[in-house]
């Protein structure tokens, strides 16, 4: 078991991997967390998702744009994928399964991917749809999946209007799931009037509302587990 | 003051600096109606692939609502086709969408050496495009000016790569990316010229993929003015830069590409703008095209457009193309205020 000072130590190279987009360095730290017994849930979110508010905070500092964005979750993904397989399934009492896709007629899938990365950290279950996705398809999927969350996304106002019909369909034949709508053209006008439960204009918000959410979960997780 | 002027005087006039009757009311982005499909019969998914119904098409939105283009085409897809990309046109949804790309002409940073086909001009839509062009501006082109619009080479890049892979190339590679911008630029003259050669009278280039809210003006400035500014070079027409989202940072190098006018859209400020770029720059804008046009109120509309003039728009022009089922009563209600504007 590694001390508190090292700990700390791992932590903060795992975060400033993700900061720095340095994908090697997310590896090498993510591994030294396992082999030292760091416990591999708290390097996730205390390094990697860590590094991801940081990351958030530059981009509305416009220091950072989409493409470091991108390189920074490329990084994240390298630290989670050698972390997660050792991580159990959180055990909320939510379900923790999310069907996520971009409407049909938009292929921009960029805000859709940074959503799901941060539904990968928190260890939903995750149906990616991907893109173009035919309208019926969200629907079809959540029968499917008992999924209790839906995350549509779409980049052009063109496409956008797609969306309150997936969540007319949805509220009609499962009235408790929730939706959360995303991309450039959303408002939260047009989440009102479309009737969704969430809505992000863009990808740092959506990264923001994502770690937020996971955020309170871990909270809930670590009362129940008396650490808190 | 009534009217003396046609619209292809008074937008000639105002690419050239002169006074107008009344402000210009156009676009040169897509603005294809339902109104003008339903009263032609046509489908959306089709005017794309039939120079005849795309000509019509286009030339319903000055008809019916007295706009002061007519612009062609209403996809974003044309280019990239003829690159060898396939397009979907969406053929049997019911829901009205714009065609996208199916599958991309490149599939990882390997392949980003292509080679521009020497008959390009020939393929894919480009010759329908040629068509179309012909047939409105034997049609309407006495009054009404012809316009048409290609891609940004950034925004091309992106639409026949993963914009994922390009984004995160731009900062890794950017050498390789910079190589592919100049092939594409050539492609984005040689289109302009045939295009030119067809008869437009002013062309719009669309470089939305290097919005601030993507790229950061650093990278704008080093990747893509460049190139926009060779291509400005070579086009002879009038020529608009339009970039959308976020682009008061940019605004300056906007005007410095050598397009004739800047575009913007409802998140530039307008005022800000005026101020950055000088009196005398032509700035179309910057109305929002869905929220405003299609989804606001007549009463809405008006007041927004009126916005845009006392802002010092240099014309008003939509933030992007104008969604087919935009309200005949608001688009009505749009050219009134201009034609009132200062009575």
């Amino acid at each position: 078991m590694a001390s508190e000072e090292r700990t700390k130590e791992v932590f903060a190279k795992l975060k400033e991997a993700v900061v720095e987009y340095d994908e090697d360095m997310s590896k090498e730290y993510a591994q030294i967390a396992l082999d030292e017994d760091i416990n591999p849930n708290d390097a996730i979110f205390d390094g990697l998702v860590s590094g991801m508010q940081e990351v958030g905070k530059l981009f509305d500092a416009q220091e950072y744009f989409v493409p470091e964005l991108l390189m920074c979750a490329d990084a994240l993904y390298a630290g989670l994928d050698i972390l997660k397989p050792h991580v159990k399934q959180m055990d909320l009492g939510v379900k923790g399964s999310v069907v996520i896709g971009t409407v049909e007629g938009d292929v921009h899938d960029i805000g859709k991917n940074i959503v799901k990365m941060m539904f990968d950290v928190a260890g939903f279950q995750v149906y990616d749809l991907g893109r173009d996705v035919p309208l019926d398809k969200f629907v079809e999927e959540q029968m499917k999946t008992e999924s209790d969350l839906v995350c549509l996304s779409a980049m052009m106002t063109t496409t956008m209007s797609g969306m309150q019909k997936v969540i007319k369909d949805l509220k009609e034949k499962n009235p408790d799931v929730k939706i959360m709508i995303g991309g450039a053209p959303v408002s939260s006008d047009i989440a009102d009037k479309f009737g969704a439960d969430g809505y992000a204009d863009n990808a740092n918000n959506a990264l923001k509302d994502a770690i937020n959410m996971i955020g309170s979960l871990k909270k809930m997780k670590d009362e129940a587990e008396g650490k808190a | 003051m009534s009217e003396t002027m046609t619209s292809k005087e008074r937008v000639q006039k105002l690419f050239a600096g002169e006074k107008t009757d009344r402000p210009a009311c156009f676009s040169g982005m897509g603005n294809a109606t339902t109104e003008g499909l339903n009263k032609l019969g046509y489908k959306f998914a089709q005017v794309h692939l039939d120079a005849k119904q795309m000509a019509e098409t286009a030339a319903t939105t000055p008809e019916i609502f007295g706009f002061d283009s007519c612009v062609l085409p209403f996809d974003l897809c044309v280019e990239a086709e003829a690159l060898g990309c396939q397009i979907n046109t969406y053929a049997n949804s019911e829901d009205l969408l714009y065609p996208t790309i199916k599958e991309k002409a490149i599939h990882s940073e390997e392949e980003m050496d292509i080679s521009i086909p020497g008959d390009l001009t020939e393929r894919g839509r480009i010759p329908l495009m040629r068509e179309a062009i012909g047939i409105v501006k034997n049609n309407i082109g006495d009054r009404v000016p012809i316009g048409s619009y290609l891609l940004g080479p950034f925004t091309l890049a992106g639409q026949i790569m993963e914009l994922n892979d390009l984004l995160k190339l731009s900062f890794k590679k950017a050498d390789k990316v910079g190589a592919l911008l100049e092939k594409l630029s050539a492609v984005i003259v040689a289109v302009a010229k045939e295009y030119e050669k067809a008869g437009v009278d002013y062309l719009t280039v669309r470089e939305m993929g290097a919005t601030s809210d993507v790229l950061s003006p650093r990278s704008f400035r080093k990747l893509i003015l460049p190139h926009l500014k060779s291509i400005f070079e070579q086009i002879s027409v009038p020529s608009v830069l339009h970039i959308c989202g976020k682009t008061n940072d940019i605004v300056v190098d906007m005007k410095d590409s050598g397009a004739t006018a800047i575009s913007v859209d409802q998140k530039n400020d307008l005022k800000e703008t005026r101020k950055n770029i000088g009196k005398e720059a032509l700035v179309f804008g910057n109305y929002d095209p869905y929220n405003v046009l299609v989804s606001g109120t007549p009463a809405l509309v008006k007041e927004t457009i009126t916005k845009c003039l006392d802002e010092e728009a240099s014309a008003v022009w939509p933030g992007c193309d104008i969604w087919p089922t935009v309200p005949p009563e608001n688009f009505h209600a749009m050219m009134e205020a201009v034609r009132n504007y200062g009575k």
